[in-house]
């Protein structure tokens, strides 16, 4: 127990220097710091007029309305930038493959996952965290919804879910790439898909998508769900307080297959060589 | 030029090499495109013409601005930014050849190699999946090459200068973030801006970003007459002139003067 204690804390210290340090890298490229907090709450503010624009052109999308639209796209922007934040560097491990940057981590005395996701954490993700916040109070406020304390602590929970849901994915993704020994960046798309998938309800999609989405790939969990649960509105599977709960599962199973998988891609991992 | 084609075989030769890539990109698109299909048909349930535009049509649209986008895959700025960020820029501007020449052929390369790679297969998938994407009015197929050249060239160009702020700030990725964001959501390559409401839509397109998706896809669609698309191709072209204009004077300016980081 004792020791268990020691390594969490030896953990913790890391992390700090780690933070410590990704905020030191920032503020070499002041224009980059710009090009951030330009770049991405222009895509949310015009990802959710688009929102907007769809709903005033179509009405109502499968019985959502537009205030609890932006309550999906709030939360769903949430939890993509908290994934953005820890896990973005799963996009990029294909390149880590193959220039062999992964011998780095292999001789130091940390887990080789921690030390991919965390050596680079990407502090810039709270360009992303912002706007979904605002977006998603807009939304409480739109859809009548009243906080009350039970409420927020199922945000929370399914926030963390499907945080770790969509690390997962990305995990998934780029640990392809021990297998396939090639670097595609899979980010874009895998964004675009998820803006579709979590941004609007997905029982406007056909039942086999619905049931891919739900089961084989839990894209559904990370905010059609829980979000529906929250508002009342019938989803058809789960309903009430246990949704989020479920969600922080599928968002844990998710973590544990993937972590699994790329470790078991990291026993193919040979160097580049350099 | 025979130096320029060489580079071009070149790229043709690398983007062949990763073989997993060329699948993993046409999976990740089909999803793409089954997925906005999917996406419009609900949307436009129960509705007949919404925008000026019927179901069957916004089917054609998807499937055709999927295909259009390999074609607008640009590796200019992610070039300029590692070049200049690495110091390699030294390099390469010792190179008997032009800098943004060199760009533009690789980029021809690429392009050139994704066609048969994934535009084909898109185009195959699509056909089979969701509908044949016929156009609307053959007779218009001159217009639609010469606009898809011309948005070509202005995407490019967007690239381009994009990319070559890193000439100044060093690190660009950023900056290609919101080139990209812009793109993707002005465009009409999403979503087609005449859902937006008409004061948005009038100011995007006095902006060249519809002139890339919007322009070329109208036109294979057939929405609206043939007079207005040449209007519209006059400012596409324009557009083309004024952001060429603008590349030789940005570019006679930033490679005057070049900072080389541990070169």
């Amino acid at each position: 127990m004792g020791k268990s204690f020691d390594t969490l804390r030896h953990y913790l210290d890391v992390t700090a220097v780690n933070i410590k340090m990704a905020f030191m890298t920032i503020v070499e490229y002041p224009a980059n710091i710009a090009g951030w907090f330009i770049s991405n709450p222009l895509q949310f503010i015009m990802g959710f007029a688009i929102i907007k624009f769809v709903v005033e052109s179509f009405g109502k999308i499968n019985g959502w309305n537009y205030g609890q639209l932006a309550f999906l796209y709030g939360l769903s922007v949430i939890s993509h930038a908290l994934s953005m934040i820890f896990f973005v560097q799963g996009w990029f491990m294909g390149w880590f493959v193959i220039e062999g940057d992964f011998d780095r981590y292999l001789t130091r005395p940390l887990g080789v996952l921690y030390q991919f996701f965390f050596t680079n954490i990407n502090i810039f993700g709270i360009t992303d965290l912002i706007p979904g916040i605002i977006v998603f109070i807009y939304g409480c406020v739109k859809s009548g919804v009243n906080p009350s304390f039970l409420f927020i602590i199922q945000v929370i929970i399914m926030l963390i879910g499907a945080t770790l849901i969509r690390g997962g994915i990305y995990i998934f993704i780029g640990s392809t790439s021990f297998h396939t020994r090639s670097a595609v960046d899979f980010g874009q798309y895998t964004q675009e898909i998820m803006d579709k998938t979590t941004m609007y309800p997905i029982s406007m999609y056909p039942e086999s998508m619905q049931f891919i989405l739900t089961y084989l790939i839990p894209i559904g969990w990370v905010s059609f769900y829980p979000v529906s649960s929250l508002l009342g509105i019938d989803n058809g599977i789960s309903s009430g307080m246990i949704t989020a709960f479920i969600t922080l599962a599928v968002g844990i199973l998710m973590m544990l297959l993937a972590g699994a998988y790329f470790n078991s891609g990291l026993k193919k991992y040979e160097s580049a060589g350099n | 030029m025979k130096k320029y084609l060489f580079i071009v075989k070149t790229q043709i030769i690398k983007s062949l090499t990763y073989e997993f890539n060329v699948y993993g990109n046409i999976l990740m698109q089909t999803i793409i495109m089954i997925t906005s299909a999917y996406f419009w048909r609900a949307l436009y349930s129960g509705q007949g013409v919404v925008g000026d535009v019927t179901a069957e049509s916004m089917q054609t649209y998807i499937i055709i601005s999927s295909a259009l986008s390999v074609l607008l895959i640009t590796g200019v700025e992610q070039r300029i930014g590692r070049s200049v960020e690495r110091g390699t820029v030294a390099t390469d501007m010792t190179k008997p050849v032009s800098l943004f020449g060199m760009f533009f052929a690789e980029d021809i390369g690429s392009i050139i190699a994704l066609i048969f790679q994934n535009m084909v297969p898109i185009l195959l998938i699509g056909s089979i999946m969701i509908k044949v994407p016929v156009m609307a009015d053959i007779r218009d197929l001159p217009l639609f090459v010469i606009s898809v050249v011309e948005s070509f060239l202005i995407n490019w160009l967007i690239a381009a200068l994009f990319g070559m702020m890193a000439f100044s700030t060093i690190n660009n990725n950023a900056l290609i973030q919101v080139k990209k964001h812009l793109i993707r959501l002005l465009s009409g390559s999403i979503i087609p801006i005449w859902f937006f409401p008409e004061g948005v839509a009038k100011v995007l397109s006095s902006l060249p970003f519809i002139y890339i998706y919007q322009l070329p896809l109208s036109i294979y669609i057939g929405r609206g007459t043939r007079a207005e698309h040449l209007a519209q191709m006059c400012i596409q072209f324009l557009w083309l002139v004024i952001l060429s204009a603008l590349f030789l004077f940005v570019h006679n300016r930033v490679t005057r003067k070049v900072m080389v980081q541990g070169g």
